[in-house]
């Protein structure tokens, strides 16, 4: 690519003319990245039109406004002579994008490009663009200029006549979340009367993917009508047959036509769109509020600290394992192929090996273990041999000097392949005649469960429900991708620093591949940069492991986001048909459930979300009778596997809205049919196991009723109805009866006195340091930053099992509760030698010892004294060992430890364009004492927007095992924007008397029960159920308008 | 594999964070791909390379952008601060405070995006209130958090530098 700087648009267009359809202009170039990563091929001359002074500047001419090509979007905002002449231009634009974006987007660009957001409103403002042709200089209007083929030019400046007061001026980018996001459609238009006749009428439509058009057919339709007598519903079906829209993956043509002329309509009208009336769930009958706690610093006082990690990590000083940089480090590279299915004949690697500044190439030939993983069933390739299932498996890696060497040599690889037979849906996957994905087949998991006579209880119903609710195959969309660096030790061995979940198990399967022993490996696997279950499976690690040792040299690789969204696992998406029976009183009588999951080319943990999801098929409720059936395909659309809920929150969201349907049918209130069908307290858990004490439920739903959001009023804007919903939740600690769940941790005194906690568990942003630092300093009675927490270091830590599972938070406290006691009285034995004190008059203060007589927190011997006066070999330390609490049912995986929660959402549904605000979030949790107050808050707040994105937006879309998603700008995740206005977050924090499990898991409870409530609130507002997640705008849509 | 060799090299002077740089990169790099592989400046995250998550944000020439989306070239004689850099802006201190004491951030890794896009827009607007804040966060993904305890930190500093800015006639 060569990159030429005119000083002049002539000079450019010159340049343009020269290089024909290899040359772009490039200004801002907020695109291009995009495009590349795309796959569209970069342009072979770049000309660079930013300093090209006669593009720039926003001036005021007799005939309105004169805006140069180059001038930013975030020029165009703060313009004082836009804001004066074009506001609506001015209010377009803050809708383009993002902040950063507009400070870099040009508006030449946005109308340049031809599908920018901003063509409508300019259109409906009747611009005219200054444009270099061959020709010369020469204006032509904005409307014409995008009717006639493009041809080499340069837009020099845009000209804008000025808004007039008696005109009516409107804009609406109908996009795919709150903020900075593509448009599904743009609209606009400008409507101006005399005396109450239509003189001038203008309206465009555009954005995205919908060709950037005047509706001129409209426009002469109406042109001197008389305002009042417009029949506006004729005038939106018009519209809507006057849009050129198309279909794509995120929006059908239909919806784009249907809420474009909706939206415009109702703005050029001035009338609101008609909202459904009547269909009001029952209110619950008012209690008094429960006894919480309501989290915030300021509420926790002394009880909220700053955490430690949190000042290095704001100023960028806190390196991450895929920061680490080294003159001798070599970049890795993983090369795929671009079939989701397919037989490998061959593989040569030779040209690869040859390039300079390659030092290794591995396949599957360098694997001198098993080439297999998977925490359950290992039957993924490390490096793919004989077939490869899905797009993101690794054929081959590549260690090279620099970034482009390794991709340079990745291109050099010859693969010879046969396409197989796509297995595309989990469905079509379960047919006999299916391409097998694996030897086996391709049902990876089928669990099946009949209690009493289901049979009976539909015959005896008053009322059945009966659907089938989807749940979109989710991206864990941690900030920091998949990587990290690995390095060849002295003895050949290993070690490895990539981010983690379980830096024991890690090390188990690299053992297994590389065939080495374990005691020859050391991994780290924190910090790193988010998880949520995404980590739990080796990611990057195989391919790593194996280059550095061929390599004989440390390599690090971190994939490209892209990379990350092929290759790397997901939420498993689930069918689940859910037929509910219940009496005239609301009584369940029978439920009924089959689900399908699909697992992707790989089991990973799938198996284990698909227990967990059927453990949750009668949600909190008893029904006397209950039949489900579960089947997990493989298929080739990528893998999935761990992701925050795993699977129960899917379940929820079935059996909330059923339990909202009976309630309806029933003529109750969600929270009293709840009551009647809750589980009480003591009885056994939902497959006959024993389950722990300090069962929560009664509360949680009491605290639901209680919510303000159910009366709350004044939010809604035009066009929207605003609705409440609730839904409870319980969610299971730990792995279960099956998996082999144990823990194992260490306090030790160092030699700078600082008491080091030593755990194998992962900081992947929950909060271990702080809860550490809390869980040992609470019980020992020092301040926390006496406490070293050691982390997620095989060669330092000892085996504290997964960081999965909402079980950290228990290991941590229970490692306290055994470690403390022996590790304070060798403290304090080994301070009474050293002060000549009997041990019974001592106590242990915040920076070392005092005198237990006193109320002086000031030691008599601090720490590092202690630590100082210790002989050689002489150590404090304990180590404790341990079971997480089980059930005893080994039928199948249950769980023991609950922990318990409801959520209350509050959402307004625009009933032009079915697009779902939630106004307010609302959490009330029950999962024991809080260990650190900033993390669980945390936790809470970030699982109940991340649950939102899954309801509202969030899908990894893949068609016949390809990805249409494929990176950011095709994933969307909640912005600041999305985020509710208001979300309030509580806790119960009291156990049973004698409850001896302590504090409950807090890292899943908060997502559990989001979709389901805002589901609830859409039918409170709206009279239907929405059963598809992400919601579709089209359904809710056609349910608004059917409900009028 | 969706990278194309670039074949021509561009040599690039910078003024990074007070000090003046010289790198010759692809015509192709990215201003993310040279701090962060070519000089080390690891503060600057890496998150999609297309402008959609803001991990990469840096000021340049006193503005808010994604380094990603800045090819190396152009920030040729510009003013570059990454999020290791902002020290020098009277700003800086108090957001990281506000920040930290609201236990803004978890994995941490999105931060010194956000907190270059915070230090921007508290610089160039030190009334700046909610919906300001709003507008200046939108293009930062936190996956995490669900923002509210970052909008609690990004309200508390513009609190604090709202009464200083009041105290400075």
């Amino acid at each position: 690519m060569r990159i030429l700087k005119p000083d002049t648009p002539s000079q450019a267009l010159a340049m343009l003319s020269e290089a024909g359809p290899d040359g772009r202009c490039s200004a801002g170039s907020t695109a291009l990245q995009a495009e590349w990563f795309a796959g569209k091929a970069q342009p072979s001359v770049l000309v660079d039109i930013a300093r090209i002074e006669r593009l720039a500047g926003i001036t005021v001419t007799d005939d309105g406004l004169c805006i140069g090509a180059t001038e930013t979007l975030s020029a165009v905002i703060s313009s004082p002579a836009i804001a004066a002449r074009c506001p609506l231009l001015a209010e377009a634009a803050r809708r383009v994008g993002a902040a950063p974006i507009r400070n870099r987007a040009t508006i030449g660009g946005n109308v340049g490009w031809r599908k920018g957001c901003l063509l409508p409103v300019l259109m409906a403002l009747d611009a005219r663009l200054e444009i270099m042709t061959p020709r010369g200089s020469e204006g032509i209007s904005l409307s014409d200029w995008l009717s006639q083929p493009a041809e080499p030019s340069v837009i020099i400046a845009i000209l804008l006549p000025p808004q007039v007061a008696r005109g009516r001026y409107v804009y609406r980018k109908i996009g795919l979340r709150a903020a900075f996001t593509p448009s599904a459609i743009a609209v606009s238009g400008a409507i101006l009367a005399d005396a109450g006749i239509v003189s001038a009428l203008r309206i465009a439509v555009g954005g995205g993917p919908v060709p950037a058009a005047r509706l001129t057919g409209i426009e002469t339709l109406l042109a001197g009508q008389e305002l009042d007598k417009i029949d506006w519903p004729a005038v939106r079906d018009a519209i809507q047959a006057g849009i050129a829209a198309p279909d794509d993956a995120f929006r059908s043509a239909h919806y784009r036509k249907r809420a474009g002329a909706n939206a415009l309509v109702g703005m050029l009208s001035g009338k609101p769109t008609e909202i459904p009336k009547d269909r009001r769930t029952i209110r619950p009958a008012p209690v008094e509020p429960q006894d919480e706690f309501r989290l915030s610093r300021k509420e926790g006082g002394e009880r909220w600290h700053v955490r430690p990690d949190l000042p290095a990590k704001i100023a960028g000083s806190l390196p991450y394992l895929t920061d680490a940089r080294r003159d001798d480090m070599l970049v890795g590279a993983v090369l795929r192929l671009d079939e989701p299915h397919a037989r490998i004949l061959s593989l040569d690697t030779s040209s690869a090996e040859a390039l300079p500044g390659v030092k290794a190439v591995v396949t599957h030939r360098d694997i001198a273990g098993t080439n297999a993983f998977g925490i359950v069933v290992q039957d993924q390739p490390a490096l793919c041999g004989e077939k490869v299932r899905y797009l993101g498996d690794p054929v081959a890696g590549v260690a090279a000097t620099d970034c482009e060497t390794a991709l340079k040599a990745l291109s050099l690889i010859e693969v010879e392949y046969e396409p197989l037979p796509i297995v595309g849906d989990p469905i079509s996957a379960l047919d006999s005649n299916a391409e097998p994905v694996h030897t086996n087949g391709n049902l990876a998991a089928s669990i099946e469960l009949k209690r009493g006579d289901i049979d009976a209880g539909f015959s005896a119903a008053a009322h059945i429900v009966e659907d089938v609710y989807v749940t979109p195959r989710q991206m864990h969309g941690f900030m920091e991708t998949e990587g990290g660096y690995a390095e060849p030790t002295p003895d050949g061995g290993l070690a490895m620093f990539a981010g983690g979940q379980h830096g024991a198990r890690d090390r188990l399967q690299l053992a297994r591949i590389l065939g080495l022993p374990e005691e020859k490996i050391r991994v780290v696997t924190s910090p790193t940069g988010g998880a949520f279950g995404g980590k739990d499976e080796l990611t990057v690690q195989p391919v790593l492991a194996l280059l550095a040792l061929k390599a004989k040299a440390p390599v690090r690789m971190q994939w490209t986001r892209a990379e990350s969204v092929l290759a790397g696992t997901k939420r498993n998406p689930m069918r689940i048909r859910m037929r509910t029976a219940c009496d005239a009183d609301g009584m369940l009588l029978a439920q009924e459930v089959d689900l399908v999951a699909d697992s992707g080319a790989y089991a990973s943990l799938s198996p284990g979300v698909v227990e967990t999801a059927m453990e949750h098929a009668c949600g909190p409720y008893v029904s006397p009778s209950v039949t489900t059936h579960a089947r997990l395909a493989y298929t080739n659309n990528g893998t999935c596997g761990a992701f925050r809920g795993f699977g129960a929150n899917q379940m929820t969201f079935a059996i909330e809205c059923q339990m909202d349907r009976l309630a309806a049918a029933c003529g109750l209130d969600p929270v009293e049919i709840r009551w009647r069908n809750l589980r009480m307290p003591g009885m056994p858990g939902f497959l006959g196991q024993r389950v722990a004490p300090s069962e929560r439920l009664a509360e949680m739903l009491d605290a639901a009723a209680s919510s303000p959001l159910w009366d709350a009023t004044g939010e809604a804007e035009q066009n929207e109805v605003v609705g409440t919903g609730m839904a409870l939740n319980y969610q299971g600690n730990g792995l279960g009866t099956i998996p082999p769940d144990a823990a194992a941790a260490r306090l030790m005194l160092a030699a700078d006195g600082r008491i080091e906690a030593h755990f194998g568990l992962d900081e992947m942003g929950q909060g271990l340091i702080p809860s550490i630092q809390a869980a040992v300093a609470d019980r020992l009675g020092c301040a926390r930053d006496d406490i070293r927490p050691v982390i997620a270091d095989t060669a330092l830590t000892p085996d504290s099992g997964s960081t999965t599972a909402s079980r950290g938070g228990y290991v941590v406290w229970k490692a306290a509760e055994l470690t403390v006691p022996a590790f304070a009285e060798k403290l304090l034995a080994t301070a009474a030698r050293l002060v000549e004190r009997a041990a019974k008059d001592l106590k242990i203060v915040p920076n070392g010892i005092a005198d237990a007589a006193t109320n002086s927190r000031i030691p008599l011997l601090d720490f590092a004294t202690l630590a100082a006066a210790l002989g050689p070999g002489e150590h404090i330390v304990e180590e404790a060992a341990f079971k997480f609490p089980k059930s005893d049912y080994t039928n199948g995986n249950a769980r023991f430890i609950f922990a318990f929660g409801s959520t209350v959402a509050r959402v307004a549904v625009d009933c032009a364009t079915g697009e779902v605000r939630v106004l307010a979030l609302e959490l009330h949790t029950a999962a024991g004492p809080i260990i650190d107050l900033a993390a669980y808050l945390g936790q809470m707040e970030g699982g109940l927007v991340q649950g939102l994105g899954l309801t509202l937006s969030e899908d990894v879309l893949i068609e016949n095992g390809r990805f249409l998603t494929g990176n950011f700008d095709t994933y969307f995740m909640p912005t600041v924007r999305d985020a509710p206005d208001k979300m309030t977050t509580f806790a119960l924090e009291d156990l049973d008397p004698a409850d001896p499990y302590g504090p409950r898991g807090a890292g899943e409870i908060s997502i559990g029960a989001v979709t389901p409530a805002i589901a609830n609130a859409v039918a409170d507002a709206i009279g239907r159920w929405p059963t598809v997640t992400p919601f579709r705008p089209e359904a809710i849509l056609e349910a608004c308008e059917a409900a009028r | 594999m969706t990278h194309v060799a670039a074949n021509e090299t561009i040599t690039v002077r910078l003024h990074l964070n007070g000090e003046e740089l010289e790198a010759t990169v692809p015509a192709d790099a990215s201003l993310t791909r040279l701090l962060r592989d070519r000089l080390g400046r690891t503060e600057t995250k890496i998150g999609c390379e297309v402008g959609r998550c803001g991990a990469c944000m840096v000021l340049m020439d006193g503005q808010a952008v994604n380094s990603c989306l800045i090819m190396a070239w152009r920030a040729d004689g510009a003013e570059i601060v990454t999020a290791a850099g902002l020290d020098e802006l009277p700003v800086t201190k108090t957001v990281r405070q506000s920040l930290a004491e609201e236990s803004a951030f978890q994995c941490g890794y999105c931060a010194p995006g956000f907190v270059v896009s915070l230090v921007a827009l508290l610089t160039q607007n030190p009334d700046a209130g909610r919906d300001d804040i709003l507008t200046a966060l939108e293009g930062n993904i936190c996956r995490c958090t669900g923002y509210h305890s970052i909008l609690r930190g990004a309200l508390l500093a513009a609190d604090r530098i709202g009464q200083q800015a009041q105290k400075i006639p």
